[in-house]
């Protein structure tokens, strides 16, 4: 067989594979959607890929349970754009620091955050939950927003980016037209970050979004639960066997990020490559 | 004079400059010292008491807590889950992402819509695992989609109990994993091979090097960074595995435990009706002190002499390719 030959009919055994896992990564996604629409007694006859018209008695069957979604949607739009904003602002204003400053321990202090980065943070909750609970404040979103402050890995990417925007002559220029430290910060270089500093907001956000662990352990009040904790009430036996329900409870859950997704893809695609790799 | 004075001037400025590199990152330090090290510390503490959420008082017992743990069989059996649910989730991800991603950097194949098929595989990531996990328990259940397809297609004669099987629930379980994972670790290793410079390639093409001996004499070598970085951040995420393992089944890790994760474990003694806060921070001190300790041993291990030295690399790769042609 020819070079060309066997390129050929490997391209085909790719392009085969690749599609298999187009299918295997759409197919879950694709029939959740299509069993939000369809009626329990559809969904039990068997499979199907093209939509249905019983959404609308899925929709009330669901908030007739006291799955209250549109609560859920606003404490985890509060939390997450709240954590959103804080992770942005506060990771660009220390990798610009890291950036720009000499000072001592600037080497260590940023060595520091690169390990934070690979340090499991989760282990730590049973502390947390036990110091939150002194200061009274769980069933509060303030131990969920605030440690936002401290995010390692925004910070790393924030590092990465600025390296690549940042030009010390305008700083200077600035300093000579007199500007204080803080206003070239706010009014020179946070507008010059704006992409780096939307990429990373995508990431926090949706990090923060579909979160479970942390406010799973510290909230318990029903009507400050997350989107991700109401999620998981539809494990209980309220929903047993109103399977429609259940699929529009679920894909409602996930709808924004797909919105999201598909208007920033290629802004979260490259923020991933940025944040990793180190050239 | 006039000289040193703009010289004392000038390095009083930078002096007085730099005092913002300590304002600046004042939040970070002081966010983390009081959200992350405190309560770090604090679990530390408190792996080392008998406090439960029943009475106020509570002893120091020492490493009590510990030596139960490591004669609990419940313990052990979440140990061994996590890891095997971790590498046999770790290794196919990293292999089929290495995969692909030399094919969608390959010259000779010239796979077309590369962003396209890259931005679906990566979308499973994005999704809330709650939502994934509940998902693929309806998928996977009795009367569920996946047997209904499988037993009228005449694939099986009758339905399977997955979530009945340990095998099945933990292979349903790493499956998802992977399923997540896959795209993210495709789009990393590909960020790094394009970031390697062409040159050697060439070079190594013009020496008659073929594909096989290029990829395990260049791209290997000079992607190992992004593969350490990879592992590790998959080992730091694997060891924490909660959300899935949780809510896949009934939260105890059913069946028998099979998907019982160490975070999970650590959950299920925290809310226990009596509330072991010790027990369930000494798990947390346990799953700390094995991610870093496994961490370590990653970068140890996988970063003795580093040498990437292109040069030597295409004169090691034509050697031994003579040494072939040879044999």
């Amino acid at each position: 067989m020819s070079y060309a030959v066997r390129t050929k009919l490997l391209r085909v055994l790719v392009y085969s594979i690749l599609i298999l896992l187009l299918a295997m990564c759409v197919l879950p996604i694709w029939m959740l959607l299509v069993n939000a629409t369809r009626s329990t007694a559809e969904i039990q006859q068997g499979i199907s890929l093209i939509p249905s018209n019983n959404m609308i008695n899925n929709w009330k069957n669901l908030t007739g349970r006291g799955f209250d979604i549109m609560k859920g949607f606003l404490n985890s739009s509060v939390i997450a754009i709240s954590i959103t904003i804080i992770t942005v602002y506060f990771s660009l204003m220390f990798a610009y620091a890291i950036h720009v400053y000499d000072f001592a321990y600037k080497k260590f202090l940023y060595g520091f955050v690169l390990v934070l980065v690979m340090v499991p943070t989760q282990v730590a909750i049973i502390g947390f939950f036990r110091y939150m609970a002194a200061l009274k404040l769980t069933n509060s979103y303030i131990p969920l927003i605030l440690p936002a402050i401290a995010a390692p890995a925004s910070i790393f990417f924030a590092k990465q980016y600025l390296e690549s925007v940042i030009v010390k002559d305008l700083i200077d220029a600035a300093r000579i037209d007199g500007c204080s430290e803080i206003t070239i910060f706010h009014k020179i270089m946070l507008p010059i970050s704006k992409p780096g500093a939307f990429t990373m907001g995508i990431f926090a956000f949706v990090g923060a979004w579909n979160n479970f662990f942390t406010p799973f352990i510290l909230i318990s009040k029903m009507d400050k639960y997350t989107l991700p904790m109401l999620v998981q009430t539809l494990r209980g036996d309220t929903y047993r066997t109103e399977y429609g329900s259940i699929y529009l409870g679920l894909a409602l859950s996930i709808i924004p990020i797909i919105i999201v997704y598909t208007i920033f893809s290629k802004y979260i695609v490259s923020g991933i490559s940025m944040g990793a790799v180190k050239e | 004079m006039a000289d040193s004075a703009v010289k004392i001037k000038k390095s009083r400025h930078r002096f007085n400059k730099n005092i913002y590199g300590y304002i600046f990152t004042a939040p970070f330090i002081i966010g983390f010292l009081l959200f992350s090290l405190y309560p770090l510390l604090y679990t530390f503490y408190l792996s080392i008491t008998d406090m439960t959420m029943m009475k106020k008082s509570y002893e120091i017992v020492g490493l009590d807590n510990f030596t139960k743990l490591f004669s609990d069989k419940f313990f052990i059996q979440a140990l061994k889950n996590t890891w095997k649910i971790w590498l046999l989730n770790f290794i196919p991800q990293i292999g089929i992402a290495m995969l692909l991603a030399v094919w969608f950097t390959s010259q000779r194949l010239k796979i077309k819509l590369v962003g396209f098929w890259r931005t679906i595989y990566y979308l499973p990531n994005l999704l809330m695992p709650a939502t994934i996990a509940i998902l693929f328990f309806n998928l996977f259940s009795l009367y569920g989609p996946v047997n209904q397809f499988t037993v009228r297609a005449g694939i099986l004669n009758e339905a399977i109990d997955f979530f009945r099987s340990n095998g099945w629930t933990q292979s349903i379980l790493i499956f998802v994993q992977w399923w997540m994972w896959f795209g993210a670790t495709l789009i990393i290793l590909m960020a790094g091979m394009t970031s390697i410079s062409a040159t050697y390639y060439e070079a190594a093409m013009v020496d008659g090097a073929n594909a096989w001996q290029m990829f395990r004499k260049i791209t290997l070598p000079l992607l190992k960074p992004v593969l350490v970085y990879t592992l590790v951040t998959s080992l730091v995420g694997g060891m924490q595995m909660f959300d899935i393992p949780y809510m896949l089944t009934d939260g105890r890790g059913s069946p028998n435990g099979s998907i019982m994760t160490l975070n999970v474990l650590m959950y299920m003694k925290f809310s226990s009706n009596k509330g072991h806060i010790g027990a369930a921070a000494s798990v947390g001190v346990m799953i700390f002190i094995i991610t870093c300790t496994a961490s370590l041993l990653v970068f140890k291990v996988l970063q003795e002499r580093r040498d990437a030295n292109p040069k030597k690399v295409i004169k090691r790769t034509v050697r031994e390719g003579k040494h072939e042609l040879c044999s």
